[in-house]
């Protein structure tokens, strides 16, 4: 496979940026991003914030094909993506604010400007096995269709972007509305103005 | 388990049972660690024959052989290898296994043999019901028409072990064909059974069921199980869409894929795409197949327009192609069902028809039509060496034996007498060492260590690092002998951690066994083995790789320039399992063991 410098250089990148604000665990977390008729994605098992060029595996976008003995697990779950979204680039991550409201509410109601100007809400959506790659490949590209960014609940969140920063910058900012949700409900008390209302989220 | 051995004299054809000692189950389990116990303690001699009717046959099936563990289809078989000369264990697919158990028993212990005008096949008909009937009408069957035969005599429901014309032929590399298309093979155990003038054995009619004390948690435990294997790719995606040929262009791409007698190991994406499982599956898969309670079905039902059968795996698609310099999947397809007919083992079929190329390629040999490529002669080599016939009569013998008739031994791809399978060593130098020491000769299945060097399962690891490649070698061949004791397939091993079969055989046996009691009985199991082959005169000497792994790097590809540093592997690996710089397991080793010496 060849892989240009500059490429690798987006995937080392993202995946230490993941890395470092602990979405992830060490080995969690896979990201790709569509490249002439084929995916680039993440290998099975390899860390995210320390990747090396043969970490990046080459499958193919349309059909399934013997990379997927090497790719990452969620392979699939990124092929349906580019299949039926207009994603280029995606990122699977284990948000820890997006799944703990994840585990509480149906849907994540940004309560900040940038939240607000970005995403207004985030989708939750639930599988059987949110583990395992078939469910999700199933549920997720529908809601990615009008959506940046979903989280599964229990498990984490796939954003979607035109590039691989600006899916990260989906994840990002999705994680960071989520956390200023969850300390604002910790506190107990009523919101002086709440935007969602005004702005009819609850229907977008 | 039934805690039985069905035992057949063949001499006095006379049959009988023995109980198995409650002590042998805790220390060998079953499966291949029963066979090594098993042979170790009846061959009492040194150098004996492997076909004479002095080494037996032994089929073991294991405690969770039959159960509703994952895959839990297979048996295994013990005997004493004519190609190697070293003890040999290889094991098998299908349903053989649990129908043998449900007869009641967990062992089936063949000696002695037959006359040779006196041939005969085995009917193991439920418990307690054993004939040999007379076999003159099979003897010089093909597998395919064996098994068809046999099940109008029979009946339909019943499961077939059999030789083709290359067992019937001591062909020192075949096999003993399960249902005419799985394979034991490697290592001649096909020979061993034509030398008993066996030509089949028959399961049927077994109706006993295995009493799990806590049924509840198994089924538990089999959920789980089972939906961890949809979620891992390799066994939901890669194994079930392609079959094992999924590895193809996966290990072409690490520069691994050797090609013409291991003088290349890296081809063209274009050209290796010819060979490929994605092409296999595009041009002729049928449907895919599993063995009892297998949910990955990485069996190949294929047609290719003029012939339909079974296969090719990975190992025999390159085998019988790339290695051969032959890139015709349809020619490679064919010759696959022509090995399973005359019931050889692909991957030494292969090897030694490459060898075979590479001597007329140096000059050495002179056969015109044996060039690398020539897609033309490949099936009328199979037939000729199942027939021993022409030039089929030196290569019958295996890649050692033919080449050193020609003083050539350094073109002979194998080790200890068996021939190295589909991963060049020189890109994965774990692998490579368990190709040194793997008690059976070079084998891939005794210590896989390609998953962890390029699989990346569970975690990738630098595939030309030394340090630390012993120990882990030494831990996936204690595994790998749990395995094959238990006895469940490694493909489950992807997406299912020891945790999980320490946990079957607790619930099962109803008393705790732990990873770390797996761990250690595997390692009484691989040190038998060795205990065994230090019996036959094996030592140090003997785990080598052949020179051109040593010496000649590798010209291109991913695995340029590399040349396996053999010494420093081995002499870490010893170390780790507490064998003297000689090869030969100490006093100390044994103690813990609770092995002793074999005189």
């Amino acid at each position: 496979m060849n892989l240009d410098p500059e490429t690798f250089k987006q995937f080392k990148i993202v995946g230490k940026v993941l890395t470092d604000h602990r979405y992830n665990t060490s080995h969690s977390g896979n990201i790709s991003m569509r490249a002439g008729g084929k995916i680039l994605i993440k290998r099975r098992g390899a860390m995210l914030g320390f990747l090396e060029p043969e970490d990046i595996i080459e499958t193919d976008l349309y059909t399934q094909d013997s990379g997927i003995m090497l790719s990452s697990t969620e392979t699939n779950v990124h092929r349906q993506i580019y299949l039926n979204t207009d994603a280029m680039a995606v990122i699977h991550a284990h948000n820890p604010f997006c799944v703990i409201l994840s585990l509480i509410e149906d849907e994540i109601t940004c309560l900040d400007a940038e939240g607000i100007y970005m995403y207004r809400k985030i989708p939750v959506i639930e599988v059987d096995n949110p583990a395992g790659p078939t469910d999700a490949a199933r549920e997720v590209p529908p809601m990615l269709k009008n959506y940046p960014i979903v989280v599964v609940r229990a498990h984490g969140v796939f954003a979607k972007g035109n590039t691989l920063y600006d899916a990260l910058q989906n994840v990002t900012g999705a994680e960071q509305s989520a956390m200023l949700r969850y300390y604002t409900m910790l506190t107990g008390k009523p919101l002086k103005r709440d935007f969602s209302k005004e702005k009819f989220f609850s229907e977008w | 388990m039934n805690n039985k051995i069905l035992n057949i004299d063949l001499d006095s054809k006379k049959v009988s049972e023995t109980p198995i000692e409650e002590e042998i189950f805790s220390d060998f389990l079953g499966g291949r660690g029963l066979g090594i116990k098993l042979l170790s303690d009846y061959l009492a001699k040194a150098k004996t024959d492997p076909l004479s009717k002095l080494n037996p046959l032994i089929f073991s099936v294991g405690p969770l052989t039959g159960t509703i563990a994952p895959t839990s289809g297979r048996f295994s078989l013990v005997t004493k290898s004519p190609l190697t000369n070293t003890i040999f264990h290889s094991n098998s697919g299908g349903f053989w296994g649990p129908y043998f158990k449900r007869c009641g028993y967990d062992c089936l212990f063949i000696k002695g043999a037959l006359s040779s005008d006196n041939k005969g096949y085995i009917v193991i008909d439920g418990y307690d019901k054993v004939e040999i009937n007379d076999a003159e009408n099979l003897w010089g069957l093909k597998t395919s028409e064996t098994l068809k035969k046999i099940q109008q005599m029979e009946g339909k429901n019943c499961q077939v072990l059999c030789i083709g014309p290359a067992g019937e032929n001591l062909v020192k590399f075949s096999a003993i064909m399960n249902q005419a298309h799985r394979a034991f093979g490697r290592g001649g155990v096909g020979a061993v059974m034509g030398s008993k003038n066996i030509k089949a054995i028959v399961v049927k009619n077994g109706t006993l069921k295995f009493p799990v004390k806590n049924k509840e948690y198994m089924k538990k435990l089999a959920i789980v199980a089972r939906d961890k294997i949809k979620v891992v790719p390799i066994t939901s995606q890669g194994l079930a869409l392609f079959g094992t040929a999924a590895l193809v262009k996966v290990i072409n791409s690490f520069g691994m894929f050797p090609v013409k007698n291991y003088q290349f190991a890296y081809t063209e994406p274009e050209k290796i795409d010819l060979v490929s499982g994605e092409r296999l599956r595009e041009r002729f898969l049928e449907q895919s197949e599993g063995c009892y309670n297998c949910i990955i079905r990485c069996g190949r039902m294929t047609n290719t327009g003029e012939l339909s059968g079974k296969g090719p795996e990975y190992e025999s698609l390159w085998a019988l192609g790339p290695l051969t310099g032959i890139f015709d999947l349809k020619t490679i397809t064919h010759a696959n069902y022509l090995c399973n007919d005359y019931g050889l083992d692909t991957m030494s079929t292969g090897a030694t028809i490459a060898c075979a190329m590479e001597l007329q390629q140096k000059g050495l040999i002179k056969q015109d039509s044996l060039t690398f490529g020539n897609k033309d002669i490949l099936c009328e080599l199979i037939e000729q060496i199942s027939l021993r016939k022409g030039i089929g009569e030196e290569l019958a013998e295996g890649s050692l034996r033919f080449s050193r008739k020609y003083n050539a031994q350094d073109y002979a791809m194998q080790v200890k007498g068996m021939e190295i399978p589909a991963y060049d060593p020189r890109g994965a130098f774990g692998h490579a060492l368990n190709y040194a020491v793997s008690s059976r000769g070079a084998c891939h299945l005794t210590g896989f260590l390609v998953a962890l060097e390029v699989l990346g399962a569970p975690k990738k690891i630098d595939r030309f690092s030394v340090r630390g490649k012993s120990d882990l070698l030494f831990l996936k061949q204690n595994q790998s002998a749990v395995e094959d004791s238990l006895v469940i397939c490694k493909f489950v091993g992807y997406a299912l951690g020891f945790e999980f079969t320490a946990r079957f055989l607790s619930t099962l046996l109803d008393r705790k066994i732990s990873i770390t009691d797996l761990i250690t009985i595997g390692e009484r199991i691989y040190t038998l083995e060795r205990l065994f082959n230090v019996r036959e005169g094996f030592s140090r000497k003997d785990d080598i790789l052949p020179k051109r792994f040593l010496e000649t790097p590798l010209q291109d590809g991913p695995s340029k320039g590399r040349v396996v540093p053999l010494d420093d592997l081995i002499d870490e690996y010893y170390k780790v399992r507490n064998w003297d710089e000689n090869g030969i397991p100490t006093d100390s080793l044994l103690e813990k063991l609770s092995l002793k010496r074999l005189i």
